[in-house]
């Protein structure tokens, strides 16, 4: 079932009503509502647009980033989550994966259309993860698939987790750059993505969730990855990356790749909070 | 005499946007990446290592000190492709070319990009010199006493930004006020100056209209031809604008017949010509001769945008050519009154004789071969890229006439400079 919107919701607001409100909500074992929200004909605004690319570090081109249409397919994740019948609350929720599947690059006179819906409900050790898919269309055609990977922590399925084989640890990335986070970026890119989550805002609204200063959102890094790889990437790829753990801001971290597009996201220790790759299409 | 002769092959610009349109957003390196990518996309460039890159911008951000050689970082060539900062002021984007030409011609390079790019609309804003001063004594400041010494040099009127003005820093005139001085010395009429605004509004839109450009220029942001050309645009419209350079009644130079403040970026690519042969590229025309001049503007000797009337005849007698040998005439329009003043000069018996050093008046230029796909006044005039817009539209109109024509080329900058070139279709 296709629920149509006539623009784009106000993730902002959204946000502001999930994080402060505490509805009834379903079970997880109640499952993920069906329906599939859409937005027909969703323009770029350059202003913006080029504001995204100031804080990612995106040269301003005529074919939009692929986490820029993230950006936009936002929104309608958020909409979803806050419904009623989303089992889940959307504050606390972690953000643990992301694919994006980029089919051919979209231009930035290109309307598009946009639909999310959430699936792939499942156990996982630590509680219960889902994804939210976004679909991007330039008329019938597909051109942007992203899949954001979310875990509920503590919920239940009332089912035994799966046993995960330990996965194969990716070889270590020697890091080639520095980035020096500012304070304030969490504001800066809530400023541009429309995703104003307390915990990525100040050291005073993260700490009620759990965190002693404000995190950089996940898809800041996964922007900025994509970004020192820009120009290099080819037009239809698929870019997975994993968020292993938040990073506190201030910060400065390490980037790395080797050849292929393996990255990584590191601390001075070494530690990584995001390992990824990219891959052609 | 070198045996390697230097050939633009092709080019590629953004089209050209007012100030504050839609490239409001975009900075120069933006804009450049832009101009450069659509090159690389027309010439099948992607990935590949050209022998070197050079460009400039007239407005520069202190973050981009290294502008060029960051667009090359971030455009689709190879990351391993040198680059170059060049700065000539508005000869900038067409110094570029002699640089990459001359590097050709001397077997260093086999190919190069040339062009150049300016964003008025992201102009940088300076520290106010008194606050960058005491700023930079508190960096120097090794103890807490003379930090605090340097806090005190500060004024609340230091927190103002100084904004960029297109001024000569010797006169505290502004070009068009320089030009203002020139033009009345000439006696350049209004109507003259609305009459080459006009024509090179109708030229561009008729060029634009026949197609010629749809391999010179990509579309970027949504525009896909130039944002200022006013192809309904007359002599009598433009007659109605009100003067905004010069004093009384005798002000002639208004917006319509002085160039806009634009972004945009163009840039060419130049080779060697057995190797453009070799990949088969078009050979549109090869860069023959260059001669770059200078005046004493700030004396009041000559005016500020004059020095084109002085490369323009050494460069041709250099080259054993009269202004009848030429078959195009690229002038670039800083403002109506300056082409006018420059052709003016060159009839002037007088002044040939006492400035130039001729027995004569030098001879005139037929209005049929000046500026035929219109100049700067219709396409807008970012600073550094012009340059390389007028060499890319040249070569490609003296292939069209065929080997053996001849193209002059001229473009006046800030510090009473101007480049003057020769380019010979292929």
């Amino acid at each position: 079932m296709d629920v149509v919107l006539p623009r784009l919701p106000q993730a902002g607001g959204l946000i502001a009503g999930a994080v402060l409100t505490t509805p009834r909500r379903p079970p997880p074992t109640a499952g993920l509502p069906g329906r599939r929200v859409v937005v027909h004909g969703v323009r770029h605004e350059p202003a913006r647009l080029a504001a995204y690319g100031r804080v990612c570090g995106f040269a301003l081109r005529d074919e939009v980033p692929a986490t820029w249409l993230h950006v936009l397919s936002f929104p309608l994740q958020t909409y979803l989550m806050a419904e009623r019948d989303f089992p889940f609350r959307l504050a606390g929720l972690v953000h643990v994966s992301n694919v994006i599947e980029q089919y051919r690059p979209v231009r930035v006179t290109e309307p598009v259309d946009i639909a999310t819906a959430a699936t792939g409900l499942a156990p996982h050790r630590r509680g219960v993860v889902f994804d939210l898919v976004g679909e991007v269309r330039v008329g019938p055609e597909l051109v942007w698939r992203g899949t954001s990977t979310y875990l509920a922590r503590g919920a239940s399925l009332a089912v035994e987790a799966p046993e995960v084989p330990p996965t194969e640890r990716p070889a270590p990335v020697p890091p080639t750059a520095r980035w020096r986070l500012p304070a304030d970026l969490g504001r800066r890119y809530a400023a541009v993505s429309g995703d104003i989550n307390p915990i990525h805002l100040s050291a005073v609204t993260a700490r009620p969730f759990g965190f002693r200063r404000p995190i950089v959102h996940g898809m800041w890094t996964y922007a900025r990855v994509l970004s020192s790889l820009d120009g290099r990437l080819p037009h239809a790829f698929r870019a997975d990356m994993r968020f292993l753990k938040p990073i506190p801001l201030p910060a400065t971290v390490s980037f790395g790749e080797i050849p292929g597009f393996h990255v990584a996201v590191v601390n001075a220790d070494q530690q990584p909070y995001l390992t990824g790759s990219v891959a052609a299409l | 005499m070198s045996d390697r002769t230097a050939v633009i092959v092709g080019g590629n610009r953004t089209p050209f946007a007012k100030i504050g349109g839609p490239y409001a957003h975009a900075s120069s390196r933006d804009l450049l990446i832009a101009a450069i990518d659509g090159l690389v996309a027309r010439f099948g460039l992607a990935g590949e290592t050209v022998g070197e890159v050079a460009a400039g911008a007239v407005l520069r951000h202190t973050r981009d000190f290294n502008l060029t050689r960051e667009a090359v970082l971030g455009s689709a060539l190879a990351p391993e492709t040198p680059a170059v900062d060049l700065a000539q002021a508005c000869a900038t984007g067409f110094e570029t070319v002699t640089y990459v030409a001359n590097k050709i011609r001397a077997g260093q390079v086999d190919v190069g990009i040339a062009g150049g790019v300016d964003s008025a609309s992201d102009a940088p804003m300076a520290a106010n010199e008194g606050l960058r001063r005491a700023l930079l004594r508190l960096n120097a400041a090794r103890t807490l006493q003379d930090r605090l010494l340097a806090l005190t040099a500060l004024r609340p009127g230091h927190v103002v930004p100084e904004a960029p003005v297109v001024r000569e820093p010797r006169t505290g005139l502004s070009m068009g006020e320089h030009q203002a001085v020139t033009t009345k010395a000439w006696r350049i009429t209004r109507e003259a100056q609305d009459e080459l605004a006009a024509a090179s509004h109708h030229n561009l839109a008729a060029t634009w209209a026949s197609g010629f450009f749809d391999d010179l220029v990509t579309a970027y942001l949504g525009l896909a031809t130039d944002g200022l050309l006013r192809a309904d645009t007359s002599t009598q419209k433009l007659a109605k604008l009100p003067p905004v350079f010069g004093d009384g009644p005798e002000a002639t130079m208004t917006a319509g017949n002085s160039t806009a403040l634009t972004d945009g970026a163009a840039v060419v690519l130049v080779a060697e010509e057995g190797y453009a042969r070799r990949r088969n590229w078009p050979v549109l025309a090869r860069i023959v001769d260059v001669e770059v001049a200078a005046v004493d503007f700030v004396s009041g000797a000559e005016g500020l945008l004059m020095a084109p009337a002085y490369a323009v005849p050494k460069l041709l007698d250099r080259q054993g050519l009269g202004l009848g040998d030429l078959t195009y005439v690229e002038i670039h329009e800083a403002f109506a009154a300056t082409v006018l003043s420059i052709l003016a000069a060159w009839s002037d018996d007088e002044f040939c004789r006492t400035r130039l050093g001729r027995e004569g008046a030098y001879g005139t230029v037929d209005r049929d071969r000046l500026n035929v796909t219109g100049s700067s006044l219709a396409t807008g005039h970012p600073f550094a890229a012009t340059g390389a817009r007028i060499a890319a539209t040249l070569a490609k109109l003296l292939h069209r006439s065929g080997p053996g024509s001849r193209g002059l080329l001229s473009i006046c900058a800030a510090g009473g400079q101007g480049v003057a070139a020769v380019l010979e279709g292929m």
